[in-house]
């Protein structure tokens, strides 16, 4: 009987998402980047409210250049998956919605939250803009450094799966 | 039953886990770490949880590169996954050191890819900040120059009127003004246009030597007027006639000149200028400016070259800070350098070595006069005549001021249009000497309207000599008025003098 939700995080490389787990399960943030090889596991469990528990293990991969190369493997038994891209920097999601289109291929049904991170690098009203020209829609916009939508991110998700399950 | 599976993986950086469907250690190897029989493997690592699936699915699956950490020690691991009769055969590789140096390799190259990405955002950054300044300069100078325009029309009315000496006295007052306001606009526009690469020099045979008075002249009666001494120094050796930017070089020293005025208050201002060396058709000069003012300490001397900085917080000192940042770019353009002596207290000397060509014959300042004799005669020639003009100006002030300002030389008689899709017409039905024609108009510009009278197939009409008027000094837009067919391009504002002079020119 499982009892746990697996969630990947996916998203080009260096847009922070191991920082985003780092900070949602141990609340702690480093700006030293270290690339992630493979993939690192974690599980944290979540209060979805007093009487309902939920163990999300976070499945952190390696960051691509191309979204395509994301072995299927990683993805196998997935229940939420979460893409995470660097609102600093136009080239993680100038592709975005033909990425979202890749994912979507390869996990078809499970909730999928699409988050802009790196918030605190930048201008919330330019980046408005960005967004409206790359026709973007972000389902949350975080900063793993401020802590910024964090676990809002992750609570939202895992509320999601419980009311799925 | 495991040794079967040893014989055909065996390796010692490989451990073999056998588990049941419902995930229980059926078997294993202790090679990377222990895993009890009887233990469910779920629990040994999140990582196993994902089992669950292979086992539903019973089909094989391949995982690179999983992290586990085991009693302190990270693991990174290829794990296979294969269904077996019993369950699930586990096969985990461990290729930490592999993974350790990919990781090193891949560090690198992403953290240059980031750096790139990020410093080319920067200058895309720092170059949108720069045309936003440029576009911004550009546009606060056009919108200064209609009024100014028209303020040194008005000016020119008014001193031809009958007028008391207090009423004189507070039109040069206008007029001081009026000069000082323009010379800053110039100056501003001149550090936009050379930021942002617009600015070419232009050279041209002119005479050295009546600049050098030009500048003496002006300079005398400036430091006089503050109570101070002006000497200066012309080299008899200098090449009398010279190529190069009459009028950059002219805002370099003007603007060293009147910083060395401003910043003295007692003493003297001196100019010279001096042969370093002669060539065939090239010469090396020195020109130098020296003053006995305030003078300028060691730190300051990188600063005062920057823009928009003054280091006298008087607030009497007129400027916006501009004049050695312009003077430094502009020598940089000319390809040479500037260079500063100076002592707090005692005073400071600006100088800058630079080559300039001079013709092999010299045209003679004499010459240059007789040339200019030549043509106050054919002004004066056609100054029997009256000439019809087309004023064609959309800005109404700017459009009285002209019209008050040529009809009272009353040489000309003036048209007046507004519109750049009416002139045409206006050019069809009368015969003109001359248009004068503003190139920012509604609906046509002038650079159009200018192109369809050339193109027009009668021969009264295309001829029509046409002087444009424009608030934008970029020098791509001058070009674009004469390559238009323009004889002759003002930049807005101009004298009275230089108008009806321009005029006078084209038409004798």
């Amino acid at each position: 009987m499982r009892k746990s939700k697996k969630i990947v995080v996916l998203g080009h490389f260096g847009v922070g998402k191991t920082s985003l787990i780092r900070r949602f399960v141990t609340d702690t943030f480093s700006d030293k980047y270290k690339v992630t090889i493979g993939v690192h596991i974690t599980k944290k469990l979540v209060e979805i409210s007093a009487e309902n528990k939920m163990s999300l293990i976070l499945w952190d991969l390696e960051g691509t250049d191309d979204i395509v190369s994301i072995r299927n493997s990683y993805l196998l038994g997935t229940h939420g998956a979460v893409f995470v891209f660097d609102a600093s920097r136009p080239s993680t999601f100038q592709h975005l919605n033909e990425d979202l289109k890749i994912i979507r291929e390869k996990i078809s049904e499970v909730p999928l939250m699409v988050v802009g991170n790196k918030l605190d690098l930048v201008d919330k009203n330019l980046l408005k803009n960005v967004f409206e020209e790359h026709g973007i829609n972000a389902n949350y916009l975080t900063s793993a450094k401020t802590g910024d939508g964090v676990n809002q991110l992750f609570l939202n998700l895992a509320t999601l799966l419980a009311s799925d399950a | 039953m495991l040794e079967k599976f040893q014989e055909k993986y065996a390796n010692k950086n490989k451990q073999f886990v056998l588990i049941n469907k419902v995930g229980k250690v059926l078997e294993s190897d202790q090679i990377l770490f222990p895993v009890l029989r009887g233990s469910t493997i779920f629990e040994l690592h999140p990582f196993f949880e994902c089992l669950y699936t292979v086992i539903e699915d019973e089909k094989k699956a391949n995982f690179y590169g999983v992290h586990i950490l085991f009693k302190e020690k990270m693991f990174i691991l290829d794990i296979s996954a294969i269904p077996e009769k019993e369950g699930l055969l586990l096969i985990l590789e461990d290729l930490t050191e592999h993974y350790n140096a990919y990781q090193k390799i891949t560090q690198k190259r992403n953290e240059s890819v980031i750096k790139t990405e990020l410093t080319v955002l920067k200058n895309e950054e720092l170059q949108e900040r720069e045309r936003f300044k440029n576009s911004f300069i550009q546009n606060f100078s056009h919108e200064l120059r209609n009024p100014l325009t028209s303020i040194t029309a008005i000016f020119d009315i008014l001193s031809d009127t009958a007028l008391t000496n207090e009423q004189n006295q507070m039109l040069n007052f206008v007029k001081e003004s009026n000069n000082n306001l323009r010379l800053m606009l110039e100056d501003t526009l001149s550090i936009g246009m050379i930021d942002a690469g617009k600015l070419q020099i232009q050279e041209r045979v002119f005479d050295l030597q009546k600049f050098f008075e030009l500048l003496q002249f002006t300079y005398k009666a400036k430091a006089n007027k503050k109570g101070l001494k002006f000497e200066s120094s012309w080299d008899d050796k200098i090449p009398k006639v010279a190529e190069g930017d009459r009028l950059r070089l002219f805002q370099v020293l003007t603007n060293l000149l009147d910083n060395a005025v401003k910043y003295t208050k007692k003493g003297s201002i001196r100019l010279e200028i001096k042969l370093n060396q002669k060539w065939a058709n090239t010469a090396n000069l020195r020109f130098q400016i020296t003053d006995s003012g305030v003078g300028i300490s060691e730190e300051n001397r990188v600063a005062i070259f920057e823009s928009f900085k003054q280091l006298s917080s008087d607030v009497h000192n007129k400027g916006v800070g501009l004049g050695l940042t312009i003077a430094k770019k502009l020598l940089e353009l000319m390809g040479s350098e500037i260079k500063m002596q100076s002592t707090v207290g005692e005073g400071s000397s600006f100088y800058f070595d630079l080559n300039v060509k001079y013709p092999l014959f010299e045209t003679t300042p004499s010459t240059i006069s007789k040339n200019r004799n030549k043509l106050n005669n054919k002004s004066n020639q056609v100054d029997q005549v009256k000439f019809k003009i087309l004023l064609v100006e959309d800005d109404t002030y700017v459009q009285t001021t002209l019209f008050k300002l040529l009809l009272n030389t009353n040489k000309f008689k003036i048209d007046l249009a507004y519109d750049g899709a009416l002139v045409l017409q206006d050019v069809i039905s009368n015969s003109y000497d001359l248009i004068l024609m503003d190139v920012n108009l509604p609906n046509l510009n002038g650079v159009q309207i200018t192109k369809l009278i050339r193109d027009f197939p009668f021969k009264n009409i295309k001829n029509i000599p046409i002087i444009g008027l424009t608030a934008n000094a970029y020098q791509e837009n001058i070009q674009q008025c004469l390559e238009a067919g323009m004889q002759k391009v003002l930049i807005k504002p101009f004298e009275k003098e230089e108008l009806v002079c321009t005029i006078f020119e084209i038409l004798k």
